[in-house]
Parts: structure tokens; sequence; C-alpha cells
């Protein structure tokens, strides 16, 4: 690890600004690389890795289709998705110092506002009476519930090697000045950051993004009924947290509290893309789970993450 | 009880007035309020000939006296702090003491708002019952339950405690009867009474063993006692935990629970599983108060009480398919919670981490009140689907947010409460509790040998519980109020609750945003009574409450994620693009979709259920033709009721004794009488005259 340079005090929303920005413009862009990347391991040449944002563009431009059986909370959703995944990212510290919203305990801010996410976007799913979505309703409910667990363990992990109960402790100076002593931990951390990633932003092993099957879907099969601006709202909001949690690797394994703005946001939109890269790997060498063996593969993320803690618990 | 001409507020209050005459006024207040709400229910149970003016005036009698308790409350949370009231004349078990702290008054807080908003509730809904019986008698014992309540934690002696608490039990038992003439509501009554007998006899012994050759039964002996208690007080923790946890509902004394708070009318319901069992939480922390510092394996174990009640509790709640049973096993899982941070307060206390200790108590003091306050909203709103329907089985509602936009709302608030999503109150209350747990440079100093560390483990299982209360209250909500009714009998008639149902609904919801919304206004607060509970009263300044709380960048964050979301609901039509189209719901391309085959509440809950069937409770009935599963309480059916059968059995094996012949009787004293002689015989050698002890 590079010596830490104290943060540099004049302006510091500014470049916090500047990297929440580069994250929301880049997120469309994460979900492209990983088809890219899946197309070219498996000798494709696959989708242009922009091509969700011609997407959004198309579906923003369509009119709104409205299920006559549904309630407010229908529209309620995406809007909801949208605006708890950016407010969970105002806490991250996304340009290695400083974030824009912090206070103690803010860890569980974060998780309770993709907890929000999920509640509306799982209603507006059932709201529409579809046997489909209640199906894929009822998964997303189980599967977060043992990812959960797993992210409140990881950032615990991280408050615990830092002695910081905010966000931007725990993934700026003092993380990095934790690294040296704490390494394996912090791997192990990282790690499970990495699977719970892949859980909880619908990518292989546990979903499957191509899929035109209803009954193998998760993710997709909530949001069957939604179209036009709505669905774009909700692909948005999907590539905005794998963003979010990508930044939350990134943070963990590149603290760069140590770099100057500009280095510490070009290294952030460089693990984004190798966060993405990762995803593709993982889907293109890897087989989809049966839906009984998520549980075990999310137990096992919280299980390296609990191995983390009890190592700096020694 | 002719000692009430002798009540001598005089003794303290004189002398207090010196110093301030305003002081004395929230016990003032209380009084009021406890004769006010007392009057309201004797006038309606006298009018019930004249129902309509019974109810104006005990509408307007319970919110007075539920109004004058709050601004007690409030005004001792507020900061201030009155003198405690003495009976002096000869009162069994030493001089009857009343007084308030800011211990009593977040519960009497919670007692006023919770129980009023349940009592104006109750008008309306009896009064719309479908079979109708005489409301008054259920007003008067509401109004008697209530009065009790607030008594139990302004109580400063055993004795009043006791009565009080048995007041409240009882009157309680009435009302979980009410409509005794269906066999499985008078059958949870039982229970209920068989638990909470038990309970109260734990007290008994708890108090009697504490207060040893001591003849005053107040508590400020009870506290100068508790130094020269053996063991540092081991019998009357663990006796606190059995009498207090039975009413509490801790997993495994929970059995009661779920019947009682079904079997009962839904404004009961609301005033039991949000107020009734708190006091239980009450006893608990007071008992903390009065002994001082637990040893470290009952904050260990209260931790892990918490731990096994907010899992199990939400796992059984999960599987329900009744919807106030569902609710009430929900009660299981926010005591969970809240023991949760009793214990990593008790710790706090034990390894000498006042952080911890304030943030423990302070979280498990806030999320009392609010689940007082989200608990009972969600028992209105179950009370109002129940009446419109007629039915509590999940299987056969649905669609009922377009029928009942103001039940399904007001619903939808208590749900997001009580899973603790930002910006709303339950969040608030389960982020100081994560607090306590979580490490950080103010709670734990980084010493690594430090066992209080080790409360970092109870992280996952509160996320646990979190996400897994928010799977079951999508499945209620989704399956209740969204898609298409299951049942087109039950729901034919199902109408929007009247304005007398709707309104204590909203206040509730209004009150749980509030404090979601200003965190700033509960957090100083609850850090007080996490202090006192703490006994760090005089050193609460030292600890630094405002980074401790965080009010400030919590406020901001609740407002401006609130102001967000209603910025972005409102821009949401900008994005439209040329009118709107109607779609039905995609069915896959089948042509003849039917509601039945929507997603039902037992399959959307099968996932969650078949990962974690060992402790689940689900039983599955499978013939040729039919497939049903079936959700029973695994402590109950599994621990409890076994057992009673095994004594019944064991009983069972003295029956042929019983013949009811005479002869047989005589013999059998024949021949004790001779087994007597031989038995002194064979004792004494027949020398010694033994038998001198017959007078």
């Amino acid at each position: 690890m590079s010596p830490l340079s104290p943060p540099s005090p004049a302006l510091p929303a500014l470049p916090a600004l500047a990297a929440l920005a580069v994250l929301l413009l880049m997120a469309p862009a994460l979900p492209g690389i990983a088809v890219k990347t899946k197309a070219l391991l498996t000798g494709r040449r696959g989708a242009p890795v922009m091509q969700l944002y011609h997407d959004l563009w198309k579906l923003l431009r369509k009119r709104t289709l409205l299920n006559p059986a549904t309630t407010w909370l229908f529209r309620a959703g995406p809007v909801a998705v949208i605006v708890s995944t950016v407010a969970a990212a105002l806490l991250l510290p996304l340009d290695g110092r400083a974030a824009i919203l912090s206070f103690a305990g803010d860890l569980v801010a974060f998780a309770g506002l993709l907890a929000l996410g999920r509640f509306a976007l799982v209603l507006a799913g059932l709201d529409t009476g579809s046997s489909f979505e209640g199906m894929g309703a009822s998964r997303e409910v189980t599967f977060a519930a043992f990812a959960e667990p797993g992210l409140l363990l990881c950032l615990a992990a991280l408050a615990l090697a830092t002695g910081d109960l905010t966000l931007r402790g725990m993934l700026g100076a003092p993380l990095a000045a934790a690294w040296p002593r704490a390494a394996a931990p912090l791997a192990l951390v990282g790690i499970s950051l990495f699977v719970l990633l892949l859980a909880e932003c619908s990518r292989g092993p546990v979903d499957d993004p191509a899929t035109h099957l209803e009954l193998t879907m998760i993710h997709e099969v909530i949001v069957l009924d939604h179209g036009g601006p709505d669905f774009a709202l909700v692909l948005l909001g999907g590539a905005l947290k794998l963003a979010l949690f990508g930044a939350l690797v990134v943070g963990v394994f590149a603290p760069r509290a140590g770099l100057g703005a500009a280095a510490a946001i070009a290294v952030l939109a460089a693990g984004l893309a190798a966060v993405a890269v990762g995803v593709g790997v993982v889907e293109s060498v890897m087989a989809r789970l049966r839906l009984s063996r998520v549980p075990q593969l999310l137990v096992g993320a919280s299980a390296l993450a609990l191995f983390g803690i009890l190592l700096l618990l020694r | 009880m002719s000692t009430l001409g002798a009540v001598s507020a005089v003794g303290t209050a004189s002398t207090a007035s010196t110093a301030s005459t305003v002081n004395a006024a929230p016990l003032q207040l209380l009084a009021a309020g406890v004769l006010l709400v007392l009057v309201a229910g004797v006038a309606r149970a006298a009018l019930s000939r004249r129902p309509a003016a019974g109810d104006a005036l005990y509408r307007a009698g319970f919110a007075a006296g539920g109004l004058a308790a709050a601004l007690a409350a409030l005004a001792v949370l507020a900061g201030a702090s009155p003198p405690e009231v003495r009976i002096t004349a000869t009162t069994p078990g030493g001089p009857w003491v009343f007084g308030l702290d800011a211990l009593s008054a977040v519960f009497l807080l919670a007692v006023a708002v919770a129980g009023t908003a349940s009592a104006l509730y109750g008008v309306t809904y009896l009064r719309r019952e479908p079979h109708p019986r005489p409301a008054g008698v259920a007003h008067l014992l509401m109004a008697v339950l209530v009065a009790a309540m607030m008594l139990v934690v302004a109580a400063r002696a055993a004795v009043p405690f006791l009565i009080a608490w048995e007041v409240m039990a009882l009157s309680a038992y009435f009302l979980v009867v009410f409509e005794h003439d269906r066999p499985e509501v008078r059958r949870a009554g039982l229970l209920y009474l068989a638990v909470t007998h038990a309970g109260t006899l734990a007290l008994f012994v708890l108090f009697a063993a504490w207060a040893g050759e001591g003849r005053d039964l107040g508590f400020a002996a009870l506290a100068a006692r508790a130094a020269s208690l053996p063991a540092g007080g081991a019998l009357v923790l663990a006796l606190a935990l059995l009498g207090f946890g039975a009413k509490a509902g801790v997993v495994p004394l929970h059995v009661w629970l779920p019947e009682a708070h079904a079997a009962a009318p839904s404004h009961v319901s609301a005033v039991m599983s949000g107020v009734v069992i708190k006091m239980g939480i009450y006893g608990l922390l007071r008992v903390v108060v009065l002994l001082g510092a637990p040893p470290a394996w009952w904050g260990w174990l209260v931790a892990a009480l918490g731990a096994a009640s907010g899992v199990l509790g939400v796992l059984w709640a999960l599987a329900q398919h009744d919807l106030k049973r569902l609710l009430a096993f929900h009660s299981v899982e926010n005591i969970g919670i809240i023991l949760l941070g009793i214990g990593a307060g008790s710790l706090g206390i034990t390894y000498g981490h006042p952080a911890m200790a304030v943030l423990g108590f302070g979280g498990a003091a806030l999320h009392t009140l609010n689940h007082a306050l989200f608990k009972s909203l969600l028992f209105f709103g179950a009370g109002a689907v129940v009446q419109a329907t007629g039915t509590r089985d999940l299987e056969r509602l649905g669609g009922l947010a377009r029928r009942m936009p103001g039940t399904a709302a007001a619903f939808l608030a208590g749900a997001a409460a009580i899973v603790g999503l930002p910006p709303l109150n339950g969040f608030v209350g389960e982020w100081l509790v994560y607090r306590s747990l979580l490490p950080g440079a103010a709670t734990v100093a980084g010493a690594a040998g430090d066992a209080s560390r080790l409360a970092i483990l109870a992280v996952p299982a509160l996320a646990l519980i979190g996400a897994l209360a928010l799977a079951c209250f999508v499945k209620v909500i989704g399956i209740v109020f969204l898609g298409h009714g299951r049942d087109d009998t039950a729901l034919a008639g199902a109408r929007e609750a009247p304005p007398g149902m709707l309104g204590p609904a909203f206040a509730l919801a209004a009150a749980c945003a509030l404090i979601g919304l200003l965190p700033a206004l509960v957090l100083a607060p609850a850090l007080r009574v996490g202090a006192l509970v703490a006994h760090r009263g005089a050193g609460v300044a030292a600890l630094d409450l405002g980074g401790l709380s965080a009010a400030g960048p919590m406020t901001v964050f609740a407002l401006a994620l609130a102001a967000a979301l209603a910025l972005a609901w409102l821009a949401r039509p900008l994005l439209a693009r040329g009118p709107r189209a109607a779609a039905p719901t995609w069915g896959c391309g089948y042509p003849a979709p039917t509601p039945r085959m929507q997603y039902t509440a037992s399959s959307f809950a099968a996932p969650l259920l078949l990962e974690l069937r060992p402790l689940a409770g689900v039983h599955e009935r499978r013939t040729a033709g039919a497939f049903a599963t079936h959700a029973v309480d695994p402590v109950l059916a599994g621990l409890v009721l076994p057992a009673w059968r095994g004594l019944r059995a064991a009983a069972d094996r003295l029956r042929p004794l019983q013949r009811g012949r005479l002869a047989l009787y005589v013999l059998y004293i024949v021949a004790a009488l001779l087994a007597l002689l031989l038995y002194l015989l064979a004792a004494g050698g027949g020398a010694t005259p033994t038998g001198g002890a017959a007078p």
C-alpha cells in the first residue's frame, strides 16, 4: 500500500460528485462488458458493449403500458428502485475518500436501501396477480434472505478491521491502513462480496440473464409486465445495482485514499470494468446452479466473511 | 384500600416543590390519565342501554386520558424528573411508591398512544361485528387494562406492581375470551391464563427471594439489597427471564401468544401485541436498573434468546396462512430484536463499554415504542380485512387494495416500518440495535481479548431476521391486497373500513413516519433511557451522545430519501410518451387464466420453508387428490403438549385406585395404618414410643 496522504480539505464533495457521475454513467455499460466477455470466451462476437444504452433510449421513447389489474404500487416500484439505489451510492466513498452523505452506522442504511428497492420491486411484480411474477418474487426474497446476512457480515468485518462505522471510513483511508495487518480477512471479505454481487445482481451461476423461459427466471420474471419507461427504469436500476456492488468490491480490493482525485476515479472505472469482466468469466466457466443449491452458495459466501471476522477477532 | 385518602404526595412533592413546582406535573397528569380512562370505561359500561352516548363519552374520556398520560411521558422524556409519590398508610410490603423516570416514560408513551388508538378503533370495530355482543363490558375491560398498564410502569414497590400486573393479566384474559362461544377461543384463553399465572408465580418468588428477611418491598429497598444477593442475583435474574419472558413471549415461552392474539378481537390483539407483551420487556429492564451490573452469562443468554426468538418467530410467521396468527408470530420476532438490544446493553455494562450499553438499551427502548406503533397499526389493518371479508385465511383473499385503498395504504406503511425500511421508524430502532452489536472506535477500544467483541456474531442473525420479515410482509401484502381475489364469496361484500377504524390507523402510520423522518426527535430521549438503564445517569454527558446518535446526519438522510422518493414519483409522468395503453397480465400465451392460478401464500413461502425445514414446523398432508400444508408451532406441538400428555398419562395410571366404593376406601385407610405401624415397629423396635407426635 502506498503511504497515506491526508484527504484534501478543499471541496471534498467535488471529486465525490464526479465519481458518482462516472458510476451512474458507466453503469449501463457493465452488463454489456459482461456479455461481451462471455461471448468472446465462448467464441462468439456478441452484442455491442453499449447495447443497454440503446435499449434504454428505445424504451424511454415508448408508450406506457398499463395493466388494468394493477394499483399505484405497480408504477411506484421502478421509481423506488432507482431512488433507493442512487441513495445507496451516495453513502459510498466512490472517490476513495469522501461520501456525499455519511454517518456512523450508515452501513445499516446501505442494506436498508437495498431492501427498500427489493420490497418495492417485488410488490410491483405481485401487483399483477401473475403466477410467474409471484414465483419470481418468491425466489427473489428467498435468495435475499440468505444474501443479506452475508452482506452485513462483510460490512461488519470491514468495520471490525478499520474500527470505523461509516462506509466512508470502512472503504476509505482506514481500510488502506488496515490492509497490511489484515490482508487475509479483507481478501475473504472481498471474495464474499463478489459472490453476493453475482446473486444480488442476478448474474450466473445464480440467475441466467440470457434465459427466455419464464420458469427458469428469477429477477426478470418479476418485471414481465413492466414496459416502456417503467421497464427502462427497472433495467437501469439493475445496472446501477451491479455498479454499486462492483464499487463495493473495488473499494475493498483497491482502496484509493492515497491517490489523487482523477487517478482515484480512473481506478474506480477500471475496477468496475474488471468486475464486469470477472462476472463474464464466471458466467462462461460455470453452469447455472440448481435453485436449491443457491442458498448453499450464499451461506458459503457468508461463511467466508465469518471466517474473516473470526480472524480479525483473534 | 382505605389508604387512598392518605396519599402523601406532600411528603416528597412539597420538598421538591421548592425546587420547581412544574416537576410534580407529570405524575398528576398520569393520575388524571388513569382516572379519565377508568371513568370512560365505567361510563360506557353504565350507559350500555344508550350505546351512542356511551361511545361518545368513552371516546372523549379515553382520548383525554391517553393524551394526559402521553403528555406526562413526553415531559419526562424531555428531561423533567418528577418526585415519587408515597402512600405511607399501613400498606402491605412497606410503603407504596409511584414515580416516573425516563424508562417508565417510554413504556407509558407506548401504552398511551397504542392503547388509546386501540380503544378508539375498538368502538367502531365492535359496533360493526357481524354477531354483536354486549360491547360495554369489553370497553370497560379495555379501560381497566390500559389503566393497569399505566400503573405497572409507574409502580415503585413490589406489591402495587404485582397488583397492577395481575389486573392487567386478568383483564387481558377476559378480553381474549370475549368471543367465548367459540371453543378455540376458550382453549386459547386457558393457555394464556396458565402461562401468565405461571409467570406471575415466578415474579412472586422473584420478589420474595430478593426481599429476603426485609419487610420493605419498595424498589429502593430492593435496590439497596442488590449487592448482598447471592451469586450476583443469579436467582433473581433467572426468575425475571422466566416471569417477564413469559409475558413478553420469548421462545420457548411464547406458546400462548399466537393463540391468544389470534383469538382476541382485533383491537385487543392490537393492544396485546403492541403493548401488553412489552410490559415483560419493561420488567426485565427495571430489574437491570435495580440490580446493577448483570453477570456476563445473563447478557449472553438474553442475546441468544433474542436471536432465537427473532429467527424462529419470523420463520414461524412465514409458515402461517392465518393473518392474525402471522402477525402474532411477528411479535415474537420483534421481542427477539428487543432482547438482542437488551443483551448487548447488558454485555456493555458487564465488560465496561458504556457506549455499547447505552446503544443497546436505547435501541431496545426505541424498538419497543416503534413496535407498539406499527404492530397495533398492522392489527388494525388485519381487523379491517377480517371484518370486510369474514376470513383470516390468506389463501381466500386477494386484490383488496382496489376495494380498500385506505386500509391497504395504512397496512403498507406498517409493513414497511416493521421490516425496518428507511425512512420509517423501524429502521431507526434497528439501526440503534445494530450499532450496539457492531464494533467501532466508540464502542470497543480494540482490546483483542475482550469477549464483548463476540457480540458482532449477532449481526447476521439480525440481518436474517430483517430479510425474512421482508419476505413475510411481501407475502402478506402481495396475497391479501394485490392481485385478484381468490374467493369470490369472501370478497364480494368487501368494503373500505369506516373513518372510525381508518383514523386510528392513519394516526399510528403518521407517528411511524414522524419518528422515521425526524430521528433527531427520538434519538436523544432513547439514548437517555439507555443511559438510565446502563447506570450512566450522570456520566451520560461524557459519552458524547451527539456523536453516538448521529441524529443530525440521520435526519438529513431520512428527509432527503423521503423527498427524493416523493419528487421521483411526482416527476414520473414526465417520462410518459403518448397515451397509456391497457395491456392484460402476461400469461405465457395461456388463453383462460383464473384467479386460482395465482401464487398462493403457501407457494410463496415454500422455498424458504423448504430450506429451513427442520425449524419451520410445516406439516404436509398428501392424499390422492389433494395436497395441504399445515403450520404448527413446533414448541407447542413438539414440547409443551407432549409433556402435558405425559403428565396426564402418568396420572391416568393412578385412576384404578378411585373406584367409588366405600369399602375399598376403608381398606386403603386400614392398609395405610397397617403400613405405618409396621414402619414404626421396624424403625423404633417397639421399645421407644415414637408415636409421641400425635396430639
